[in-house]
């Protein structure tokens, strides 16, 4: 189904579009969640971005480009949302509670590492999401986002440092 | 390894756990396709051209520059035709003052003239008189 070409939903137009959204609809979610940290917001983004997709699906002509258009779109709708709701740069302790894992090892760390990329600026933490939970290269990113390779290198190098410091200040102990 | 490998390696896994993909709420596919059908039927949107756009077409182009040409010509024609005319009603107007100036003396001298002929009338006639009664 990964494989799938877009072209093929032309046959059935909904059952195409219906297997498309539940193909994507948790990378598209977990964009939104993790950047928001919101998860009623994180979902009505989510079903935009897929509105959207549905008004566009005729110009997109592979799976691959599918999937650059979605994550393309999910990021960019994400830092718009964030900027209109006019959010200030929050520290540590005003992050919002990020949604508990289901499956999770360390609950407690997880939630903390959560908060800490919550604090993070909007284009750099959504450079940090694409890395982390798609596991995109720089190039890729920087093609997402729009964004010269050498400023999404230097995102990643700069939160991590940041991340790495805050972790080690909070819950170092725990960590090492 | 050395340490700070190990602690960036670690961060990373740690990254990769707090990062990976959540499940949706369920009946999320279901709203979206709801949502979807409340929708018009997928079209794409109609690209919007801008009005400019109209004059990259060659043959408009060349149309519209001999369009302003001809008018910039024309205009230029008309301008000098009103002025030729203007120029002509000028000098008509100068003639006529010019006329009227000598009618104007003429007239001043035939009055003159006019007037000198009338004071000698009644001495010619007192003369006359005069000797008519010597006689």
């Amino acid at each position: 189904m990964a494989s799938r070409p877009a072209n093929n939903q032309l046959d059935s137009p909904e059952l195409g579009f219906a297997e498309i959204v539940r193909h994507h609809q948790s990378m598209v979610f977990s964009i939104a969640l993790h950047f928001l940290a919101d998860r009623s917001a994180a979902e009505e983004l989510a079903q935009d971005v897929f509105l959207q997709l549905h008004r566009t699906l005729p110009s997109l002509k592979s799976e691959d480009h599918m999937k650059f258009w979605l994550r393309k779109v999910t990021a960019h709708r994400c830092i718009d949302y964030q900027r209109r709701r006019r959010a200030p740069q929050i520290s540590l302790e005003d992050a919002p509670e990020p949604v508990a894992s289901t499956h999770s090892a360390d609950p407690f760390l997880e939630r903390r590492v959560r908060q800490l990329i919550a604090t993070l600026p909007e284009k750099p933490r959504m450079v940090v999401i694409l890395r982390y939970q798609e596991d995109m290269s720089p190039e890729d990113i920087a093609q997402t986002l729009a964004m010269p390779l050498a400023t999404v290198k230097s995102h990643l190098q700069r939160s991590l440092a940041i991340l790495r410091e805050k972790m080690t200040r909070t819950i170092g102990e725990v960590l090492i | 390894m050395n340490q700070p490998n190990e602690d960036m390696k670690r961060i990373d896994e740690l990254m990769k756990t707090a990062l990976r993909r959540e499940e949706v709420p369920s009946g999320f596919a279901e709203r979206v396709l709801a949502r979807a059908e409340q929708r018009p039927a997928v079209t794409l949107e109609p690209e919007r051209i801008p009005w400019f756009h109209f004059f990259s077409r060659p043959l408009v182009r060349w149309a519209a520059f001999t369009a302003v040409t001809a008018s910039l010509i024309a205009g230029s024609l008309h301008y000098r035709n009103v002025r030729r005319e203007q120029a002509k009603g000028e000098a008509a107007k100068q003639q006529l003052m010019l006329a009227l100036h000598i009618a104007g003396s003429k007239l001043q001298l035939a009055r003159s003239k006019v007037n000198g002929i009338q004071t000698s009338q009644p001495r010619r006639e007192r003369e006359t008189n005069r000797s008519r009664s010597k006689s």
